[in-house]
């Protein structure tokens, strides 16, 4: 769609050279325009086929709900032993994807690692509708939503009952709720300067008012960026121990538990580990088609690309980790349930070829990040974003399902499959999550252009200042 | 009483630069010479301008730690009250005051009352939203969110515009505006 004067950067064959995180000779003006372009033109042919889909997944995601308000959770393939499965399964994974949006935006920012610049806006939304996502689970597993504001909440109710705070599932209404609202005011901060500009650089008065109100007055003052500037950088520092914190807090559902399989200390940092992990992985499965149709393959190098799959790399390392302690653990304890589930439920059980799958996806498939060509290579990257994804889905399964369904009373024991509205609800919390993002690519910049800014010109002014011997900075 | 005698507009001074190193500069030499009510508008932060314009310590840390403190005592207050003294549960003898346990969410409520105050704080401190401010009348000023540096100078009650205009041009500034708020 956008095709400035950027598109053919020279190639640097030099090994040695750093690899650019903004590509061609680019000007305020430039980047202004490149970065918006998608804002202002009409959504192609390839946009509308893709919302059309989500659209699709999202009419799925009504028909699920509508049943299960309708028959209960009866509806679902949930059993006793049985009885946390998709809802929850999904819960996790959705949580742990937005995970990847407050990393790169606290912890490197926090970090000042300059390459987050580009990605950051992309997967700040993304942790939000990934967020909004995983809260629709558990809230329709407890049956009737509607009440669930007196269960969850320490509301004054006539009863006179409060929760039992000791519970980590009411942690995890805390910690969810919290992330989600931290989550919401860091991205709409960092928007602020953004919708700005594009109340600034609009043609029509009726964006100019729209883009006008939600940038509430912004102008760019020096009194005010002072301020602002702090803000930006505290909620980034209370946002980076709530990220540890709110994976943790869901592991906790788990590790507090006497279940084999999920009885282990390593739960809260395996559980940060893959959460990064999924995360990163989806923000390069999105980003990958983001950058060539939205044309910010100049501010969205091939440099963010390989940090990414780095990334990737680091933290499949990780959970491959976590994985082996799991198994040496259960191994060493010399306990028998818990040698059971993980070398005879999961390896050679019903559900095996999930857990195969699972080591396929998460441990063998990253190490191909490990060369260089297939860090740099765009096919390669992609296919193998999409099986991290669908590895650490069957993680959250094989945690889940085979732990509750082999427990200890052999009489208890009992298989578990999904029904048509497991599925239905966990397809359409896909289309939920692609509706809200192509809404997001279609309304607000995809990258945060003021920050794009601003690393040029602290860019253009280390260059410079290298030359005249830096004069002007004081 | 009509709105001539008690509307009195306020008038600013508006002049733009060629880069940020040129606004910083003619920030500084604006405060030295006397002039008040100075303030610059750019696209993104620029480093020095805190100094430049003499602005002391940034006030939102305060306002998050209070926050902070705030969301902590609320929470841990607030489980006590209700799990040790309203509402006891006994599960297997176990504690009723049991801090382990109390710690996430008093960590969460922190981290959500810092946050928040934060945010809006922030808010509270710029008195933002502003739809409306006089610099806005200046067609060329929506430059200042996109390429362009401004610094605005308000002239104070009984002074005289043009000599604050012939300050900002002395000290580099390609263009110079004045504006005035308009009735509303």
């Amino acid at each position: 769609m956008a095709s400035t004067s950027t598109a053919a950067a020279p190639k640097s064959t030099d090994p040695l050279e750093p690899a650019l995180l903004i590509e061609g000779a680019q000007t305020d003006a430039s980047l202004n325009a490149s970065l918006f372009d998608h804002v202002w033109t009409a959504p192609g042919k390839g946009w509308w086929g893709l919302f059309g889909i989500a659209l699709m997944g999202l009419a799925m995601l009504g028909i699920g709900l509508t049943y299960t308000l309708y028959k209960g959770i009866g509806a679902w393939g949930n059993n006793i032993p049985v009885g946390w499965a998709y809802d929850i399964i999904n819960f996790v994974w959705w949580i742990g994807i937005g995970h990847a949006g407050t990393l790169i935006s606290a912890i490197l920012l926090l970090l000042q690692q300059k390459w987050r610049t580009s990605i950051n806006r992309f997967a700040e939304a993304m942790t939000l509708f990934a967020v909004m996502c995983a809260l629709l689970f558990p809230l329709f597993h407890t049956g009737r939503p509607w009440f669930a504001a007196y269960w969850l909440l320490p509301y004054p109710s006539v009863n006179g009952i409060w929760p039992q705070f000791k519970s980590p599932l009411v942690w995890d209404v805390f910690a969810v709720s919290t992330y989600f609202t931290i989550s919401l005011l860091f991205w709409f901060l960092g928007l602020i300067p953004d919708l700005a500009s594009l109340r600034d650089s609009s043609k029509s008065p009726t964006k100019r008012m729209i883009y006008g109100i939600f940038a509430m007055g912004w102008r760019g003052s020096g009194r005010h960026w002072a301020e602002y500037k702090w803000s930006y950088l505290l909620l980034a520092g209370l946002s980076t121990p709530l990220v540890l914190s709110v994976h943790t807090i869901v592991s906790f559902d788990f590790a507090t538990s006497v279940l084999p399989g999920w009885h282990t200390t390593i739960f809260p940092p395996y559980f940060v580990a893959g959460a990064v992990f999924s995360g990163f992985a989806m923000v390069l499965s999105w980003m990958v088609p983001a950058r060539h149709f939205l044309g910010l393959k100049h501010v969205v190098t091939m440099k963010h690309l390989e940090n990414m799959n780095k990334v990737i790399l680091a933290t499949g390392m990780m959970v491959s980790y976590g994985y082996v302690m799991e198994h040496f653990i259960a191994w060493y304890s010399g306990n028998p349930y818990e040698f059971a589930v993980f070398f005879k439920v999961r390896q050679r059980g019903p559900f095996a070829p999930i857990y195969w799958l699972m080591v396929f996806c998460n441990v063998v498939v990253p190490q191909i990040f490990w060369s260089k060509k297939a860090r740099t290579n765009i096919l390669i990257m992609w296919i193998a974003a999409l099986l991290v994804n669908v590895g650490m889905w069957c993680e959250r399964f094989v945690i889940i399902v085979t732990s509750l369904h082999r427990d200890f009373l052999p009489s208890k024991w009992e298989l578990y499959a999904p029904t048509w509205v497991d599925w239905s609800i966990y397809i359409g919390t896909i289309g939920l999550f692609s509706t809200l993002f192509l809404l997001f690519l279609k309304f607000v910049p995809a990258v945060a252009a003021t920050e794009v800014k601003e690393l040029r010109h602290e860019m253009a002014h280390h260059a410079h200042g290298a030359t005249a011997a830096g004069e002007a900075h004081g | 009483m009509s709105h001539d005698s008690s509307f009195r507009p306020r008038r600013f001074v508006l002049g733009q630069f060629a880069d940020s190193d040129r606004l910083l500069l003619a920030t500084r030499q604006m405060r030295e010479k006397g002039h008040t009510g100075l303030d610059t508008h750019t696209p993104y932060p620029v480093h020095g301008i805190e100094a430049a314009l003499g602005l002391g310590r940034a006030k939102i840390p305060t306002i998050v730690l209070l926050g902070a403190i705030a969301g902590a005592c609320l929470a841990y207050s607030m489980i006590y009250y209700m799990n040790v003294f309203d509402f006891p549960i006994n599960v297997a003898n176990r504690p009723q005051h049991s801090p382990p346990s109390m710690l996430p969410i008093t960590f969460e409520l922190a981290v959500l009352l810092g946050g928040t105050s934060a945010f809006f704080g922030l808010f509270g401190l710029l008195k933002l939203p502003e739809p409306y401010h006089p610099v806005f009348e200046a067609e060329s000023f929506r430059r200042a969110s996109i390429d362009a540096f401004f610094l605005s100078a308000e002239v104070p009650e009984g002074g005289n515009p043009a000599d604050v205009a012939v300050d900002m041009r002395t000290f580099g500034s390609t263009e110079v505006q004045i504006v005035e708020e308009s009735e509303r």
